[in-house]
């Protein structure tokens, strides 16, 4: 996917546990991984919300476009 | 994930009900077996319908045979598809019916039933070639109108099956 997860750097600059973020925005530590590990296929605003507010960051600070490379 | 059904008691009853008709599936089809087997004896054939010896007995008696042949097809046809229900019914029971296996089962389902649907035009179209006005031969076969329905329907719920399926994968890759 083209679509690039920032959540490990977010974690890493905050000094935060993956743990920690999904205690305080409450949600299951496995749903957290998947969109960590960019296994995800969609995310829901609520979601991005908490996770923006927990990070005091930007959905572009979280999500950021890579185009992928073109085998040619 | 998967969130579990509301209890309800048509699962189980479907549960039964299907496990007893692939039980009649197999009964009938030793049935229509045990048919063929008595039936190279004409004479028994003759006196069981009161048939007197004439071309027109000999055509019904081959008549039926053939038509024993084509009740013994639609035996394995029959078990296909209800194997294959009984499996759905144990996914919905488990809470997430939207799985690419139903899809495929209920597509499987649907080829069963335009079969046994030909098998019964084949069946109707005999019945009436070797019925006489002496010996008239009614069978519940020929075309019908909601066995052509439910073979289109069920067709149409493999597809609803695929789509919800896709569907179901998105909704889990969710956070």
């Amino acid at each position: 996917m083209a679509i690039a997860v920032k959540l490990d750097d977010l974690l890493h600059e905050r000094r935060m546990t993956l743990t920690e973020l999904a205690d305080r925005i409450g949600m299951a530590l496995a749903n957290l991984s998947i969109l960590k590990t960019g296994k995800a296929r969609a995310i829901r605003f609520s979601t991005l919300e908490a996770i923006c507010e927990a990070l005091s960051c930007q959905p572009g600070d979280l999500l950021r476009f890579e185009p992928e490379e073109v085998e040619r | 994930m998967s969130r579990p059904a509301p209890s309800s008691a048509a699962l189980p009853i479907a549960y039964a009900a299907l496990r007893v008709l692939i039980v009649l599936n197999w009964l009938s089809g030793a049935a229509i077996l045990a048919l063929l087997v008595v039936s190279p004896n004409e004479q028994w054939i003759m006196s069981a319908f009161k048939l007197s010896p004439s071309p027109e007995a000999a055509r019904l008696i081959m008549g039926l045979r053939v038509i024993a042949v084509l009740g013994l097809a639609a035996i394995p046809v029959n078990y296909a598809a209800l194997k294959r229900l009984l499996a759905i019914v144990q996914t919905v029971r488990a809470g997430d019916p939207f799985v690419a296996a139903n899809a495929s089962r209920l597509q499987a389902i649907a080829w069963a039933l335009l079969a046994l649907q030909l098998l019964s035009l084949v069946i109707g179209a005999i019945a009436r070639a070797v019925s006489t006005p002496a010996h008239p031969l009614k069978l519940d076969a020929g075309f019908s109108i909601n066995g052509w329905l439910a073979v289109l329907l069920t067709f149409l719920l493999a597809r609803v099956f695929a789509e919800g399926t896709l569907m179901r994968e998105d909704l889990a890759g969710t956070v």
